[in-house]
Parts: structure tokens; C-alpha cells; sequence
């Protein structure tokens, strides 16, 4: 962990007038998290992820002098949408486009305004705290109250070629206004093979009324370790829709957690994992529910290849005396090879008897029947497969509403679907 | 032409089909009967290529090629078709979609221009009409939520739009009731002509009424026992199959 310490410091001299109270949660929360430690499979929260590899390796914080050229054409950009650029780690103002409505703040002024979303939910989990004590990147993000923003706002967080192994710690607050809609993209893209290291935190608050879309695209390169905390709370009448892709990186943790601040919140989560070659992605969610007349609805698919392995841990808590619950949670799961390998466990946690509780986890092979009847009209055994598995994944693609935005998924599902099938 | 010579056939080293020869010509359509077990369903599994069926010996052949030598895919590309008995649910494949790819892959095969998405539906359109199917199940996915009834008219759709040359109707008639059947066999009818051939397996002579063979083959335990013509089926009907067994 030394070299920790030394990126520490080096921040701490890069920044020598930053703000008093941060530096002091900065200080502090690095305290933490040298006393807390990485995890180890001794964690049950951790149990089905080795960081022994991560652990060896080292990284050095982006400074000023890692911008690189900005490149001609900005990969991932989805068309037609409003866009926040963040080139390895250093936010591009003047390449942005943001509509009325829509206000990029500080982490000095979100933090002068709620210190607490800055510890929220952070002290079981090292790699929050590490982005507490290091975040050098990502924005507060205001959507003003009673405002549609009818186009989706993609923030797309690049890694360019890189010439040393870097890491970042993005940070990204969401403040949706009461009675406001929007759609925010969060979009990590890397093109590095150098090993490098993503470990962000978001933190969404929606407020009464409002109604927040986010769809979250993890796209590294397999060279990268991305780690994630997501926070999501909904205050009274709040609907959220969340869908979280992710087909890159070489190890990927990503714990998302949902709390209903107020009676009749509306959260639904989907998320769909690719995994191929060494690939592990392990996520863990968890719904609390402590208020009335809230909806749940959960669901993940992974399709693993080759020797990937994937972990899905949900967990659903309804707290004692809330009234009429509606919270499910599915994880179905397609291995396309025998040596992949996937570990599921959902979990129901329930204090409280008003509740219509569902959960449920599948893990299979392609259907050979299916795949037999699609052959016999003609189709070929790879076509066949390829309709199969795309199928598979529709059920989490047909719940992104904007059509650039699904176009983008889609081809990018279609592009690995291409690929791994060409390996065997 | 298909024929099939002194096939013996089976699954896990046990011996289902027990050398069965049968010639059916262009223009034909033959029936097999028989109870459950009798090797029924083996008999189109090999025909269509199903994995896990092995032929022990025999030969199947059609227009002089070895069948049985073929992929799955190159059998149907090459005319051969199976209206399923328990047509398979493929969650999230539109079945739209589903169709005109296979089409496309025919089309490709025979060196003829694909199907573009709009003359496609036009297409399709018409074929629906044929089979009184709702436009509905157009924009659904392959047999999600298909009543039974729903399922054997999407076969018969299939059949259709594909035009294969040499069709097996697998229990077609089960689970449909009499309006369903009529007009599942109609869509049948419809379709034959000089070219085209038929083997239709079935329980019962109920499909037989709508859907007239040229040839009636009785299977019992993997043994053609008896052929006949179209009046062998009354003959089964009032009798059943005891007064042919050994």
C-alpha cells in the first residue's frame, strides 16, 4: 500500500490551497481506509473476488500533464445527445454541452451544502473511502426543480492511450430537482492497454416527484480495474430507472445500493454483464426499503465466456412496519463456455409483513432445443447462437427508451457477440 | 425424392428404428402411424439431423444426396422442413426477424437477391392470411406466449415462407381443435403440388380427414408393419394397432 501513501501525499501537494474541511475529509477518510485495508476472500461481502493481483499492482494519480491531445473524434460519443467530456480525469469544460436547466457545480459547493454524501454509506467498503480520500475527477451534476430535460446527458469518462499505468477516482453527484425528469448517461471508455485503474462513487438524489434515468456503461479495456460504488435515494413519489452495462475490464466490482427516503418511491434496476477470456465482474446490490408504498424491480443477466467469471449478490431489506412493499429481484445467467463460471446469491431480508416479495436466480447453457429448431429453418449453428444470445440480452436493451442510446448498446452487444464467437 | 434404406436407428446404443425402408416421391404425401414409442419421432429426428440420435445402419437420401452426412442447416437449405411437434420458445428473437433470416439464409444458398424488410412484410402478410394468424404474433418473439393452437399455425407459416420441398408435419394436428385443424390443413393443401412431398406422423386418422394421403405407413416398435392406402386409416380407426402386432 505504499505507494498509496506517496500518491496521498503527492495529491495533498498538488492541491496546497484546496478547501480546509476537505482536506480534512480527505485525511480522514484516508485514515479509514489505511486502517480497513483492501478486502480479502475472508470478506463475505468479498468472498468470490481476489484483489490479490490488484493489489501487487501500482498506479499513479493523472495530473494536469496527462491530458493528452484531445482526440479528433471522441470514441463512444452517442449522437444527437448533451454531452460532459472528462479526459483522464480532467474535465473539458469548453468541449461540453449542457441545456437550461442543467448546472455543473464544485465539490467544494456540494460539499458546503451536504457533507454527508461525501461518507455516505462508505464505511464497509475500502474503495469508497480511497475515493473519498483521492477523488481527483468527476462532478456535482443539478437538474433544477420542475425541469424536463428531454435529451440525455452523456458524461463520457475517457482513458486514452496511456504510457503508465494511471488511476482516477471520479466522483459524480446527481441532484435531481423535485417534480424534474431526466436522463444521464455515465459512460466509462477506455483505449489503453496499459493497466490502469477506475474506482469511482455516484451518488444520486431524486427528489419528490421526480423521475431519474440512468444508464450506466462500463466499457474498459481489459487492461483495467474499475471499481464502483452507486448510490441511489429516492425521496417521496421518486422514480428511478437504472440500467448498467458492463463488458470491460479485467476485474470489475461495482456496489450499488438503493434507499427510499419517502412513501411511493419506484425504483427499477436492470443490468446486463459480458464477460470473456480472464473477465471478472462481480456486483452487488441492495434495495432498502424503509417506507410505504414503495416498488422494487430487479433484474441482472450475465453471459460468460471462455474462463470469465461473474459474482451477482443481491440483497432486498424491508424494514420492519412498512406497509404494501412490491420489491422482486431475478438473476438469470447464460454460460457460453464450460470453464465460466458464475456465483449468485440473492437474498431476501424481511422484517415486515405488508410485502409481495419475488426472487429468483438461473444460471444455463444455450438452449439446445432452441438452437436445434433455429438450424433446422436454415439458420446457421453461429447465427443461430448469436440470435440466441442477443435475445438473451434484449430483455435488458428494450428498457433504454432513447433510440441513439439503444442503437449504441445494441451494436456494441452485437460487435462482442462477433467476436467471441469468432474465438471458438 | 427421398428415400430411406434399411434404417436402424437409435439413441444411447439402444435401437429404436429397426430397418425401415420407404420411398416417397415428388407430389407424395405419405402418413406414419403409430402409438407413442413406436419410433415415430426418431424417424423425423433423423430425417432433420437432431443431435444425439445415431445411425447405426441404412441410409437416408434425398435427390440422390446422403442426408445423413448434413448439417441440420444444409438439410433445410436443401428443402427439407419439420413442422415441430412442441414448436421451441426463443425468449427476445422477434419472430419477424426470426423468419426473414431464414429466408435470407435460403435465398443466399440458392444465389437470389435478400429479402429487404419491406417486401418482406408484404410477404409475410399474405402467407398470414393463409393461416389465419393475427398480425400480433408477427411482433412477438419466436412462440413466446403462443397458445398451442398459435404454435402449429406459426409452423405451417414457417412452411410457407420457406417453401421446402420435402415437409414432415410432426403430430401437426395435436393440441389444435377442429377450427384450428381445418384450417392448419387447408394451409397444407393449399401448398401441395407435383414438387412437393409429405410425411405426416401421426396418432390418429383425425388429420387424415382434412388432409388426404397418398400412402398409409403403420410403425410399430420400429418396424413399418403394414402400408396402404388412404383407407387404411378408417381400418386402423375401428380395429386399433393390436391386430398388427407379432
Amino acid at each position: 500500500m505504499s505507494y498509496l501513501n506517496q500518491q496521498f501525499d503527492a495529491l495533498l501537494k498538488y492541491w496546497p490551497d484546496e478547501d480546509k474541511n476537505i482536506r480534512t475529509l480527505r485525511t480522514n477518510s484516508f485514515d479509514q481506509f489505511n486502517t480497513i485495508g483492501f478486502p480479502t476472500r475472508r470478506w463475505e461481502e468479498w468472498q468470490f473476488t481476489d484483489f490479490s493481483k490488484f493489489i501487487k499492482k501500482q498506479f499513479r494519480l493523472s495530473w494536469a500533464d496527462d491530458l493528452p491531445n484531445i482526440p479528433k473524434s471522441i470514441p463512444g460519443l452517442i449522437p444527437d445527445l448533451n454531452f460532459i467530456l472528462i479526459i483522464n480525469g480532467h474535465y473539458q469544460s469548453q468541449l461540453s454541452a449542457l441545456p437550461d436547466g442543467v448546472r455543473v457545480s464544485t465539490h467544494l459547493e456540494d460539499f458546503n451544502t451536504d457533507e454527508n454524501i461525501y461518507t455516505y454509506g462508505s464505511s464497509q467498503n475500502p474503495f469508497q473511502v480511497l475515493n473519498t480520500a483521492m477523488m481527483n475527477s468527476g462532478v456535482p451534476i443539478h437538474i433544477e426543480s420542475n425541469q424536463i430535460i428531454e435529451k440525455p446527458i452523456q458524461i463520457i469518462y475517457l482513458m486514452t492511450n496511456l504510457s503508465e499505468p494511471l488511476m482516477n477516482h471520479p466522483r459524480f453527484h446527481y441532484h435531481i430537482g423535485e417534480n424534474s425528469q431526466a436522463t444521464i448517461v455515465e459512460h466509462y471508455i477506455g483505449l489503453s492497454d496499459q493497466p490502469y485503474f477506475v474506482n469511482s462513487v455516484s451518488h444520486a438524489t431524486i427528489g419528490n416527484n421526480a423521475s431519474f434515468n440512468h444508464v450506466r456503461i462500463q466499457e474498459e479495456t481489459e487492461s483495467a480495474s474499475h471499481i464502483a460504488s452507486t448510490h441511489y435515494q429516492l425521496e417521496t413519489d421518486a422514480q428511478l430507472n437504472a440500467t448498467h452495462f458492463s463488458w470491460g475490464g479485467e476485474l470489475f466490482r461495482h456496489d450499488i445500493q438503493i434507499t427510499f427516503n419517502g412513501n411511493g418511491g419506484d425504483a427499477t434496476l436492470n443490468g446486463l454483464c459480458l464477460t470473456e477470456n480472464h473477465q471478472h465482474h462481480d456486483q452487488h446490490v441492495t434495495v432498502d426499503h424503509q417506507h410505504d408504498g414503495c416498488n422494487s424491480h430487479q433484474l441482472f443477466k450475465y453471459i460468460l465466456g471462455d474462463k470469465s467469471s461473474g459474482v451477482f449478490n443481491g440483497k432486498v431489506i424491508v424494514r420492519e412496519n412498512t406497509k404494501q412493499t412490491d420489491a422482486d429481484q431475478s438473476n438469470k445467467n447464460l454460460l457460453l463456455s464450460p470453464d465460466a463460471l458464475m456465483n449468485a446469491n440473492p437474498q431476501l431480508e424481511i422484517y415486515s409483513e405488508d410485502v409481495k416479495c419475488a426472487h429468483g436466480s438461473t444460471t444455463g447453457q444455450i438452449d439446445s432445443e432452441a438452437l436445434f429448431y433455429m438450424r433446422s429453418r436454415g439458420l446457421t449453428q453461429r447465427k443461430a447462437t448469436e440470435l440466441i444470445i442477443s435475445g438473451f440480452a434484449e430483455e435488458i436493451t428494450k428498457s433504454i427508451t432513447n433510440e441513439n442510446i439503444s442503437d449504441y448498446i445494441n451494436e456494441k452487444i452485437n460487435q462482442w457477440l462477433r467476436s467471441s464467437n469468432n474465438d471458438d | 425424392m427421398l428415400e430411406i434404406k434399411n434404417l436402424h436407428a437409435g439413441v444411447d446404443g439402444k435401437e429404436i428404428l429397426k430397418g425401415i425402408n420407404l420411398i416417397i416421391k415428388p407430389g407424395e404425401l405419405h402418413a406414419i402411424m403409430g402409438r407413442n414409442g413406436s419410433g415415430k419421432s426418431t424417424l423425423a429426428n433423423i430425417i432433420t439431423g437432431r443431435d444425439n440420435y445415431e445411425v447405426m445402419k441404412g441410409s437416408v437420401t434425398y435427390n440422390g444426396k446422403d442426408l445423413l452426412d448434413m448439417l441440420p442447416e444444409d438439410r433445410a437449405l436443401s428443402g427439407i422442413f419439420m413442422s415441430f411437434q412442441y414448436p421451441v420458445v426463443i425468449p427476445g428473437v422477434n419472430n419477424t426477424y426470426f423468419l426473414r433470416a431464414a429466408l435470407n439464409a435460403k435465398l443466399k444458398h440458392q444465389g437470389l437477391k435478400e429479402m429487404n424488410a419491406v417486401d418482406f412484410m408484404h410477404l409475410i402478410r399474405e402467407k398470414l392470411n393463409r393461416v389465419q394468424m393475427d398480425e400480433k404474433y408477427l411482433t412477438r418473439a419466436v412462440n413466446d406466449g403462443f397458445s398451442g393452437g398459435e404454435k402449429k399455425r406459426n409452423e405451417i407459416l414457417q412452411m410457407l415462407t420457406l417453401e421446402p420441398t420435402f415437409s414432415i408435419l410432426d403430430e401437426t394436428d395435436s393440441g389444435l381443435d377442429i377450427d384450428a385443424l381445418k384450417i392448419v390443413a387447408n394451409g397444407v393443401n393449399n401448398f401441395r403440388n407435383k414438387e412437393r412431398s409429405f410425411l405426416a406422423i401421426t396418432h390418429y386418422q383425425r388429420l387424415l380427414e382434412y388432409m388426404e394421403p397418398d400412402f398409409i405407413h403403420v410403425l410399430i416398435d420400429g418396424e413399418i408393419v403394414k402400408s396402404g392406402d388412404k383407407t387404411l386409416a378408417a381400418e386402423l380407426e375401428k380395429k386399433g394397432y393390436s391386430w398388427l402386432e407379432k
